[in-house]
């Protein structure tokens, strides 16, 4: 006689399969990843206004005879937080302001933000936005030497409202124009230039500031720490790269 | 073990068929959950260090200098969503074996790419936990990455190799793909 057939096994379903976990896994993991990309895109490019004196394209700060000028190029990428830009910019900056006034030089301020991120502040992106506000009011050297001379002690400190309108008060804006100053600190009308800045740097490979610049050479680590001793090695630096 | 030793001559009724080894027993299933914890733990802390600061993820891969600026963005933006999945489905030991392989792949790269960096004479942070970047050339710390990242290797191998553990989801989960 023939077997009768084995009853069916049933395997009874406790809940999902696997297959099914790890496919809604899988969807949902790309999903939100696309979601992250797509928020961090600049959609239009680099395309938001600066001030007066910005290149385009988040370009950066150019002050001088211009890009196209023949004289030295210098690009300095920093961000405010940064305390060796601080020391690299209270040795150079008054000689690098002289020769700017003195059509000698044109340089470029690429102003980066990301320590905001490390530091869990804003005060790199608000810094960075008043420096644009300063530019506006046509003091932008003079602020820019007052946030470095004032950096905090403790890294990460930051930089309050009331200390940017001090700092373009002593730059010399006054009245309405320092009404503007502030209107402008307070609104952060530039940050889109601001971030472009930023993106605009790493497009061009610097993931570390102080980045020095001239005439598309970077300046290595040694000739850095020697001009962040001794100003007087400005112009032998400047001299190597041209 | 914690069941009493049975003797022979004891006549209990049918005896109930030995069950499969209770989860929860044994050095493996203690390493599995080490394995795990360590494994998942450090995915999940990396994936939340980046995801918070996005900007700076996506320098730390701009500074390995190994791809060109949209394809780091990409990285560094979708990185830290795969490294967060990834540790939470081992914390809770969930499709345990698929998310040691993506954690192992993970580390196979992330040596290569610290390995790639420090054989071109690069001095980064390997932005393994948020932010990296440019550091001084007496403070990288290469071999210790690398070593570190290869230990998340072996427990990934372990882990794909055995991903049974207590204490997981893949447990009450239907027997059978």
């Amino acid at each position: 006689m023939p077997r009768p057939p084995a009853p069916q096994v049933r395997t009874v379903s406790k809940g999902p399969s696997t297959a099914l976990i790890g496919g809604v896994v899988v969807l949902v993991v790309v999903l939100v990843a696309a979601l992250v990309w797509a928020a961090t895109r600049d959609p239009g490019g680099l395309d938001s206004q600066g001030t007066g004196s910005t290149l385009p394209e988040g370009g950066g700060v150019s002050l001088g005879p211009g890009t196209d000028a023949d004289v030295t190029q210098i690009r300095i990428y920093e961000d405010f937080q940064c305390p060796w830009c601080g020391v690299l910019e209270n040795s150079i900056g008054p000689a690098l302001t002289e020769k700017i006034e003195a059509g000698e030089v044109n340089v470029t301020f690429q102003i980066m933000s990301f320590l905001d991120g490390s530091l869990g502040n804003d005060s790199s992106v608000r810094a960075a936005n008043a420096a644009l506000c300063a530019d506006d009011a046509d003091v932008f050297l003079d602020f820019h030497a007052a946030v470095f001379a004032n950096q905090p002690q403790q890294e990460g400190a930051g930089f309050t409202d009331e200390q940017f309108l001090r700092w373009a008060e002593e730059a010399g804006v006054e009245g309405e124009a320092l009404e503007t100053f502030g209107r402008c600190v307070e609104d952060l009308p530039h940050t889109g230039y601001v971030e472009d800045m930023q993106t605009r740097a790493n497009q061009d490979g610097v993931t570390g500031t102080p980045t020095l610049v001239v005439n598309g050479e970077t300046v290595g680590n040694e000739e850095m720490s020697r001009l962040m001793q001794d100003p007087g090695a400005l112009d032998e630096v400047l001299a190597d790269h041209s | 073990m914690t069941s009493a030793p049975t003797h022979a001559h004891h006549d209990a009724p049918a005896a109930p068929a030995p069950a499969p080894t209770p989860p929860g027993r044994g050095w493996p299933d203690a390493v599995g959950l080490v394995a795990r914890l360590l494994l998942g733990g450090v995915l999940l802390a990396a994936g939340l260090f980046k995801i918070t600061d996005l900007t700076g993820s996506v320098q730390s891969v701009v500074a390995y200098q190994l791809f060109p600026y949209e394809v780091a963005r990409l990285i560094g933006t979708t990185l830290p969503v795969v490294e967060i999945a990834a540790g939470v489905l081992l914390l809770a030991g969930l499709l345990t074996r698929s998310a040691a392989v993506v954690g192992g792949v993970l580390m196979v790269a992330f040596v290569a790419g610290i390995v790639s960096a420090w054989s071109r004479g690069l001095t980064i942070d390997c932005g393994c936990f948020g932010t990296g970047g440019p550091v001084d050339p007496e403070d990288t710390r290469y071999l210790s990455e690398i070593l570190r990242d290869l230990g998340l290797l072996a427990l990934a191998g372990w882990l794909v190799v055995r991903p049974r553990s207590p204490f997981s989801l893949d447990g009450h989960l239907p027997k059978g793909r």
